[in-house]
């Protein structure tokens, strides 16, 4: 038996379709499956016998939905599916010849069986030799990372163990550590919200509050050669912040070397948070990945920025004539979504739900599912298949191969226009929700959707393990494309909490679900309640355990 | 003649007809089909949480649009989480790393994108220094050899004759002489 998948909720099956397997076992899957046809997009149907048109055994209608008994192998109609159990004992079970579906003609239902699915999977896997060689060879990738993620987990578990200095200069203990504001130095909003943000990612924070051991040796290396660290900057910041020191900090350190750094952004326009946050992580990159890793890929690199953002991204192009798939990987630090203005009228049911509930409100999920969509790709994109050996039409789909363990999703409200030559900004709101299931968004939930959601597992991409989770920070834009502000919200303890530059200030979730979200940042669910129940048992000075918040479970 | 052709007109208007609600049905059939399996397997057991979700997202978007309700007085700040506060500007005091002169907090990234040279300002700057530099060289070229005094006495010169409106040798003498003294 296959391992059963753990996304999936295994029905009972009724008596008549487990009688059927106990006296018949899989020869009449077996049967099917000859009959089966694939076509190259996934779905599949059951071969129409001899004459073109097929007819109900009982009335000879050849209208409406057709179902062949897996005994007797006639055809029913709807009506005469109900009936043919009835004269014939223990006939209940039926294939829906259009989308190969299992039904019991006395339960009047339609049936899912783990065993059924595999037959049909395997039709599939038939069909497409290449793909299945491409399996293979991604298992024994995934078999490497799934290492690397374990790995990875408890290693910054580890980390959160280190304690956070309860030295406390002003004695303003009722709230945590961490929170202090960031002078405006000038236009530079959207690297205070940004640094806000990374100051508050529990891995991330983890790592320079425990005190790398480069760091040290880095540090000496800067005192003779009076040479500007981008890695003791971001550390001296963190050492600030965490200080217990609550007057207002400046960056002014961190500014210089970002500057020296990234000259093409040593500007004193204002600039882009996205823009700062990725130019950030590959500075963190370039510093720390070459002495760490050895000039080794980015899939394996040990620098702080990967182990905690780093995610890939695996896209398929499939052919639209004979279903050929070729699959590439792509790593990302965070993922870039579009804003689901148009609400299909092709998704499916539950999105119809939704889209009469709430008008023309976009969703974060609504902007995954856009982001994760099969696209066709235009007439000049024609994929030349390697089976047909020619150009083809095909389809493109994105999806998730690997969950990082902080997701960042960047909302891309800055729109130009080639056409009217002029930018503007979309001021759509956008729900996005304080947890998040990942799940259908991974390569093993999209490929099983391509194939009609049958329970099977695929060889090459199971699902991950880590796929809930949790908000812990947003960073959201007011004002036009020209002048505008970046204000982050970080959730500490539950809590939220408004940094506007110098000001820190208690908000509630409504302020925060109302907000024009520009970047979402999420950890996932395992790390967040770890960091929580560390966080409430840092020491105290006897005077702040009278003010301390009882920290709350998700 | 005219029946027979009511009749076909009629029978090929139903048969389409048919065959148009045949298709639908079998549209509608596959997307139930496709939702009862999604339903039966829980692939979507969040389902309940989004909807949930999106309930308090719009009950706060209600709750912040209503200006009786808002927790902060008109946006403005009184204090902070630590009883501070802050002005509109910056104003801690501290050193320019690249120059060592005292900035004030809020000031220090135009200063610092003049200080190292980089930025718009500093290109604008250059561009300026360029233009100038340009402009006297072009003047100098009527009067080869010239200093700068007697680029001062020309335009003085030469705005004399204007007001004159003579070019008589003894008037050229007369001013002469004036700017001699």
């Amino acid at each position: 038996m296959l391992p059963r998948n753990p996304s999936y909720t295994n029905p009972e099956p009724c008596q008549h379709l487990a009688e059927y397997k106990l006296k018949h076992g899989f020869n009449g899957y077996k049967a099917i499956q000859k009959l089966l046809v694939t076509s190259p997009i996934g779905k599949t149907s059951v071969k129409k016998p001899n004459t073109k048109v097929p007819r109900c055994g009982f009335c000879n209608g050849c209208e409406g939905r057709f179902y062949l008994c897996l005994i007797c192998s006639s055809f029913s109609c709807l009506d005469h599916t109900l009936l043919h159990p009835q004269s014939e004992s223990g006939h209940a079970v039926f294939v829906d010849i259009e989308r190969t579906e299992l039904y019991c003609g006395v339960c009047r239902d339609q049936l899912y069986d783990p065993d059924f699915d595999q037959v049909v999977m395997s039709k599939h896997s038939m069909g497409v030799a290449g793909g299945a060689t491409g399996n293979e060879s991604i298992g024994q990738r995934l078999i490497k990372r799934r290492r690397l993620v374990s790995g990875i987990v408890g290693l910054d578990l580890q980390k959160s163990k280190c304690r956070v200095s309860t030295k406390d200069l002003r004695g303003k203990s009722c709230y945590p550590l961490g929170l202090r504001g960031l002078n405006n130095l000038g236009s530079t909003c959207y690297m205070n919200s940004v640094l806000q943000v990374l100051l508050h990612a529990p891995p991330f924070r983890d790592y320079f509050l425990s005190g790398g051991q480069r760091l040290e040796a880095c540090h000496h290396r800067r005192a003779t050669d009076l040479m500007c660290c981008l890695l003791c900057d971001v550390n001296a910041i963190f050492s600030a912040v965490y200080s217990g020191d609550r007057s207002p900090y400046s960056p002014a350190q961190f500014l210089y070397s970002w500057w020296q750094h990234s000259a093409n952004l040593a500007c004193y326009e204002q600039q882009d948070a996205h823009e700062f946050f990725i130019s950030m992580l590959d500075a963190i990159h370039e510093k720390e990945g070459k002495t760490r890793n050895g000039s080794k890929g980015n899939g394996d690199c040990q620098c702080i920025a990967h182990k905690v953002f780093y995610g890939l991204l695996r896209s398929d192009v499939t052919c639209m004539a004979c279903g050929f798939t070729s699959t590439t990987y792509d790593p990302c630090v965070d993922i870039s979504l579009n804003l689901d203005t148009d609400v299909s009228s092709t998704e499916k049911g539950k999105k119809l739900t939704k889209q009469n509930e709430d008008g023309s409100m976009s969703t974060l999920s609504g902007c995954l599912d856009l982001f994760t969509r099969p696209e066709k790709l235009g007439s000049d994109q024609k994929l030349y298949c390697q089976n047909c050996r020619e150009r083809q039409d095909s389809l493109k789909q994105m999806s998730i191969r690997k969950l990082p363990l902080v997701l960042s999703l960047h909302v891309k409200r800055f729109e130009h226009s080639f056409v009217k030559k002029c930018s503007r900004k979309i001021d759509r709101y956008l729900h996005f929700p304080f947890s998040l299931d990942m799940t259908p968004y991974l390569s093993s939930s999209i490929l099983r959707a391509r194939y009609g959601n049958r329970n099977f597992t695929f060889g090459g991409d199971q699902s991950d393990m880590f796929s809930e989770f949790e908000i812990f920070a947003v960073v959201t834009h007011s004002g036009t494309l020209e002048s505008g502000h970046y204000v982050s919200f970080v959730r500490v303890r539950n809590q939220w909490y408004r940094c506007n530059d110098a000001w820190i200030t208690v908000v509630d979730e409504a302020t925060v679900r109302a907000s024009q979200c520009y970047m979402i940042f999420y950890v996932q669910k395992t790390l967040h309640n770890k960091a929580n129940e560390d966080l409430s048992h840092v020491p105290n000075s006897p005077g702040r355990d009278l003010f301390l918040p009882i920290a709350g479970c998700c | 003649m005219s029946v027979p052709n009511e009749e076909n007109l009629s029978s090929h208007s139903q048969l389409s007809s048919h065959f148009f609600l045949d298709l639908l049905d079998s549209i509608i059939v596959d997307v139930a089909s496709e939702c009862h399996r999604v339903a039966r397997l829980g692939l979507d057991s969040n389902l309940e949480e989004e909807d949930e979700e999106l309930k308090l997202s719009a009950q706060a978007r209600v709750r912040v649009a209503d200006p009786s309700n808002s927790n902060e007085a008109n946006g403005k700040y009184v204090v902070d989480i630590f009883g501070q506060t802050h002005p509109p500007v910056a104003n801690e005091i501290f050193d320019c790393m690249n120059c060592g002169r005292s900035i004030m907090a809020g000031r220090f990234a135009p200063h610092l994108e003049k200080c190292m040279g980089k930025g718009r300002k500093a290109r604008l700057k250059v561009t300026r220094s360029s233009t100038a530099a340009q402009n006297r060289y072009s003047r100098g070229s009527p009067s080869p050899g010239s200093t700068y005094s007697p680029y001062s006495n020309y335009s003085t010169n030469s705005m004399n004759r204007l007001a004159n409106g003579t070019s008589t040798f003894a008037g050229e003498e007369h001013s002469n002489g004036t700017l001699e003294s």
